[in-house]
């Protein structure tokens, strides 16, 4: 068990991040991901769309909060994590968002103990892009 | 145009698999799209997110989602990992429809995959919930 694992408790509110996603991170992403859907990258074609502009692909927003979850638990985030969300708003380009998570529960199964995390990403405007939650071994 | 799969597909219906081996230059565009001075130390390991995103890929394009027409809204994802996965590491996705209903018009849908390794190990699973609305466009 690492240090700062073994020192975890229920409450514990994770450090976040801020990071504005300019249409220079989705065009990267769309590059990353293969997925080049021009509601996120044309400009003229998503105009048409529901949301009268580009969006950012939600699973780059799920993404910056699997990148806290790494900083969070970089012994064992990639051996037996889990999680759980919903896209529940769009982010447009230029946004800042705010990833966020707490610890609130810990089980402890004998073989292992477990972390259940709520996790999300929220816009400027305080609303979730991204919530729910996540289970993180601790050992 | 023809029906996209969405509309005839029923549960049970099987994906792939699919090479989402991910090289370096993919590895790189995702440092840039996500990276900031918090994010954690890959060396020459992936995030696994962006395996999960390379296989929804696939599976948006067999499923006939980019199709004029179609609004899909991303609605829910779930991804859990066992280990973590080199650069340029032979990956293989194979997905399942595993649950799908039409309400007000909208199809629902959720296709769960699974990831192995070149050893036919599995290494990690995801599973995506969408919803389509909309028809093809002629």
């Amino acid at each position: 068990m690492s240090y700062i694992n073994s020192k975890r408790s229920v409450g514990d509110v994770f450090a976040g991040f801020k990071r504005q996603i300019t249409q220079e991170r989705v065009d990267a992403y769309a590059a990353a991901s293969g997925d080049h859907n021009p509601i996120h990258l044309d400009e003229s074609y998503a105009a048409s769309t529901q949301f009268g502009t580009r969006i950012a692909h939600g699973m780059l927003s799920l993404a910056l909060v699997a990148e806290m979850l790494a900083a969070e638990f970089p012994d064992t985030w990639h051996d037996g994590g889990k999680l759980k969300v919903r896209f529940s708003a769009p982010v447009f380009p230029g946004e800042i968002v705010s990833t966020y998570g707490e610890i609130t529960e810990i089980e402890d199964s004998g073989e292992r103990k477990i972390a259940t995390c709520t996790i999300g990403c929220k816009k400027p405007d305080g609303t979730d892009a991204v919530v729910g939650r996540a289970t993180v071994p601790l050992e | 145009m023809a029906v996209p799969l969405i509309s005839t597909a029923t549960v049970g219906h099987e994906f792939g698999p699919y090479d989402v081996t991910i090289p370096e230059s993919r590895a790189s565009a995702y440092v840039a799209a996500v990276g900031g001075i918090e994010s954690p130390e890959y060396g020459d390991t992936l995030a696994p997110i962006i395996i999960v995103a390379a296989a929804l890929t696939e599976l948006i394009e067999d499923l006939g989602l980019f199709s004029g027409g179609l609004q899909t809204v991303h609605a829910g994802q779930e991804a859990g990992w066992t280990r973590q996965v080199k650069i340029g590491e032979k990956v293989s996705a194979t997905g399942k429809l595993t649950a799908k209903s039409i309400r007000r018009g909208n199809h629902f849908a959720t296709v769960s995959v699974t990831y192995s390794d070149s050893s036919g190990a599995e290494i990690g699973t995801s599973s995506t919930t969408i919803i389509v609305s909309g028809e093809p466009s002629s």
